[in-house]
């Protein structure tokens, strides 16, 4: 109780530090107190506030977070407060928003986590009696099934420990800003305030993530876009749709870098790999997997004919430091840099650095230009070539998440997902979800994010019927 | 993929540039096969500072910049000034001129040479900071940035000597005009030399340093104990390799030493565990017909091989048992035409060496063991290396 008040006197003594950490969180209630108010050590002894942190362990996760007058994120959820837009301070309609986020999120985590099992309850439960499991004497007799058991334990315990802290975060925002109501204090008000309204973002963003939760979804990742026969035209498409992913990635805050670039003759690209750095960028870019058509009237044609041409994206995860899962040997690669044919050395000057690694046993190949070195860009190439045997490897392995692993060599060009109409009329519209918007200019300058949202939830959705 | 290791971000490069005033070449190479007079008069703008409308920005490098009308008395060490890449960005450029200027530049690339496309994004991006804004901030004024590019275009000024860098390995070289620009070949030098067993803590000798790019790429895989003595004759070499030692910050492991070959390491004689040396090596016969960029503006003192393009590497080789420690590693790079180098160790040479080979391989197969030819990236046979035995 006393702690909890320390954390709120901290945040009254620093106004700019206004939305702790849930580590930060937790340290600032191990505080010593100060002397308090009374009136607010009153009004905060009739709730039950030791339920408001959460332990490590399975039986604290279980407990669940309330106000003093006895609002849970699911009442709140439940009450059907008007929810208003973000710049309205008002913190039922806040507090509402984050509510409805942490339902779909909870309702998120059972597909991905529990098919057979059918409310957020019996995920706890789930979690308490893997808990009972991994603290059998005889547990690692079968290491298979004990580490199983203690991974599945690990992941879901970190998934609704998130929730649960989430939840708490908001219930102590709230009577933080009843406190300062209370109080007369308008600078805590404000603050609490505009905790709230950062809850809600980050409650959007966690609506997100819990989409996000494959193997690799959290990692970096190539992106590489071909043209489908069909000449200028084609190219030209394809050059449109390595834009997209560039301003699509820029806008999430990725850093973008062009690895290769095969020009067409007249425009466009042949064929180009970027690489997509941040977290999540495999996780939401793999929803770009697969053929996207492309119907205008060409300003290449001089006849003025209506074509169709096709673009075939493939994403490749970079996986993190160390986990290579495909061992290179130095002897199976050729390694092809720009020759000039001259005598090179001293007599010739040049800034040609291409490098095309061959990986012989695989004919996989990468090529990268983007450098102005050779050894650097036999550098990139490397890293390009490594994921690209990973993604193998690990296809081979698993054989799951077959379709998001595809290399561009195994995309059939009948795989289309998704179509933009620029004429006779204007739409893009996703194969796979229905989802359709008019204004193919917007999409095309990367705002695809609600594209990637509806393919990722409509996935989940699927594994939750067939489950 | 940003430009690189240690000094690449601009606050790095600022911080380093700050340390060594940069010291313009008095002496500028003269075009040996004169191309037409138009062609001179562009190569001479785009190496001059250009008259400026503007006035220089108030900066305190801004005083030791020397009045564009009137140059610097030869020979003298006032003129400083950093290479392109790394001078303030002070000058805005409103994107509307920008995009003019890339018209204007883009036009003047001839579709034989559609390389320069790549050289006029480099020339923007090392010309200016990286940001989008508008206006943008340049290094130069943007006229002196157009005449730079006419000088490369036309004059054939190469363009690591108009950005003032060359992008070597993981480094970015500073170079200028009076240094040679180091070939892409040369980076695998560095890697021979990683794999002599002890390299680390070993002393190595980089005679011929030019830009250092050898000795500073050698020097930041050094551990402990390890050390490269860095030799040339020239005096621009010798002000730029301590340029790039000193941005690199690998003062500690590379001492630059001045003077011909050999001479300023007699007090290391016999201790050294490898020498490194890119010689020059280009026939004296074969200079006129150079790759413009290469004959018409690299020094003549760090192409010109003599004889055969031997002269050096002869001179060398005879130096190298003495300054090697007994298991000592070398590695020259040397010309596909001077064949004759490896042949002096290998079975036969062709006609032209025998001589040399008679001269020198009794002498010296006794010397050396595991002599090889090093085929470069490009399958010809570049390097020679071996061991003192
Ligand atoms: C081909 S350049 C090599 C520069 C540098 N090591 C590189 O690889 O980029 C040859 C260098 O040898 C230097 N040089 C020429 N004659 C020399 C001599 N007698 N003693 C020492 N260095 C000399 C030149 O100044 C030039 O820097």
């Amino acid at each position: 109780m006393a702690l909890f008040l320390s954390r709120i006197r901290r945040r009254i003594q620093s106004p700019t530090h206004h939305l702790l950490s849930h580590g930060a969180a937790l340290a600032s209630l191990l505080e010593p107190t100060g002397g308090l108010p009374t009136t607010a050590v009153a009004t905060l002894l009739c709730g039950e506030p030791a339920r408001l942190f959460s332990s490590s362990s399975t039986a604290a996760v279980a407990a669940v977070p309330m106000t003093a007058d006895g609002l849970t994120v699911d009442s709140i959820g439940s009450k059907g407060w008007t929810i208003l837009p973000e710049a309205e301070s008002d913190w039922r309609s806040h507090a509402a928003a984050v509510a409805q986020s942490v339902k779909v999120i909870k309702k998120r985590l059972k597909v991905r986590y529990s098919h057979d099992i059918s409310c957020w309850g019996s995920i706890i439960e789930r979690a308490k009696q893997m808990a009972l499991v991994l603290e059998r004497p005889d547990l690692w007799d079968d290491p298979v099934f004990a580490g199983r058991v203690s991974r599945e334990h690990g992941e879901l315990m970190g998934r609704i420990k998130s929730v649960n802290q989430f939840e708490q975060e908001l219930i102590e925002h709230i009577e933080m800003l009843r406190l300062a109501r209370e109080e007369n204090d308008n600078a805590l008000e404000t603050e609490s305030m505009r905790a709230l309204a950062d809850m809600r973002r980050s409650a959007k963003e966690k609506e997100l993530h819990a989409l996000l939760s494959g193997d690799n979804d959290s990692y970096s990742c190539f992106i590489e876009v071909q043209a489908g026969a069909g000449g200028t035209e084609s190219m030209d498409w394809a050059a449109m749709v390595m834009n997209m992913y560039r301003s699509w990635a820029q806008r999430r805050g990725y850093t973008v870098t062009v690895v290769e670039e095969m020009p067409g003759e007249q425009a466009g690209i042949k064929r180009a790999t970027i690489k997509v750095d941040g977290e999540y960028a495999f996780g939401y870019a793999k929803a770009e997997v697969g053929v996207h058509r492309l119907v205008r009237i060409s300003p290449f044609d001089s006849a003025k004919r209506r074509h169709t041409s096709f673009a075939a994206v493939a994403v490749i995860p970079i996986l993190g430091d160390g986990s290579t899962r495909y061992q290179i040997k130095e002897s199976d690669l050729r390694i092809e840099r720009f020759r000039s044919g001259g005598p090179g050395g001293q007599h010739a000057n040049t800034t040609e650095s291409a490098v095309r690694i061959v990986h012989i046993p695989t004919g996989i190949t990468a090529t990268c230009q983007n450098e102005r070195s050779q050894h650097m860009n036999r550098a990139s190439a490397m890293a390009v070539l490594q994921c690209r045997l990973d993604q193998l490897e690990i296809a081979r392995q698993a054989h799951i998440n077959a379709e998001h692993t595809q290399s561009l060599n195994e995309i059939s060009w009948g795989n289309q997902i998704r179509s933009y109409v620029l004429h006779p009329y204007r739409m893009v519209k996703d194969l796979r979800t229905n989802y359709e918007v008019s204004d193919p200019d917007s999409v095309l300058e990367g705002d695809i994010d609600d594209f990637i949202l509806n393919f990722l939830s409509s996935s989940l959705d699927e594994a939750d019927v067939s489950a | 993929m940003g430009p690189l290791s240690s000094p690449s971000s601009a606050a790095a490069e600022s911080k380093i540039k700050a340390k060594q005033p940069w010291r313009c070449s008095p002496s500028r190479p003269a075009p040996s096969p004169h191309p037409s007079s138009s062609v001179r008069t562009a190569a001479r703008t785009a190496c001059a500072s250009p008259p400026s409308p503007s006035p220089p920005p108030p900066s305190p490098r801004s005083r030791r910049r020397c009045p564009a009308t009137t140059p610097p008395p030869r020979g003298t060490q006032t003129r400083t000034r950093p290479p392109l890449f790394l001078r303030p960005a002070t000058h805005p450029v409103p994107a509307s001129a920008l995009a003019a200027f890339r018209r204007r530049a883009a036009a003047l690339v001839p579709a034989s040479a559609p390389h320069l496309h790549r050289h006029l994004r480099w020339l923007l991006a090392d010309a200016s900071t990286t940001s989008d804004s508008d206006p943008a901030l340049f290094r130069a004024p943007l006229d002196h940035i157009e005449s730079l590019w006419l000088g490369h275009v036309r004059a054939r000024r190469p363009f690591q000597y108009v950005v003032g860098n060359e992008h070597w390995r993981d480094l970015v070289v500073a170079v200028k005009e009076g240094v040679l620009i180091p070939r892409p070949e040369t980076e695998a030098v560095v890697d021979m030399v990683k794999g002599v067993e002890g390299f680390g803590g070993g002393w190595w000798a980089d005679l011929g340093t030019g830009s250092g790019a050898i000795a500073v790429a050698v020097a930041r895989e050094l551990g402990d104990g390890g050390k490269v003595f860095a030799t040339d004759v020239s005096d621009v070499a010798v002000e730029i390799a301590r340029f790039n030692v000193e941005r690199y910050g690998v003062q500690d492991k590379v001492e630059i030493r001045q003077g011909s070959w050999f001479e300023p390491l007699q007090d290391v004689k016999g201790k050294l565990m490898g020498v490194i040396s890119n010689p020059p090596y280009i026939p004296t016969e074969d200079l006129p017909g150079l790759q413009p960029e290469v004959g018409w503006h690299e020094p003549k003192l760090a192409l010109d091989g003599g004889r055969d393009g031997l002269e050096h590497l002869l001179h060398l080789c005879e130096g190298l048992s003495s300054a090697l420690k007994s298991g000592g590693f070398f590695v020259f790079e040397r010309d596909l035409t001077s064949n004759i180098c490896a042949s002096i160790w290998q079975t036969n040479g062709n006609k032209q060496s025998e001589f040399l080979v008679d001269l020198i391989s009794s002498k010296w197969s006794s010397s050396f063991r595991d002599v090889k030819a090093v085929l470069d990236f490009a399958d010809i046979k570049r390097f020679v290396t071996g061991y003192h035995r």
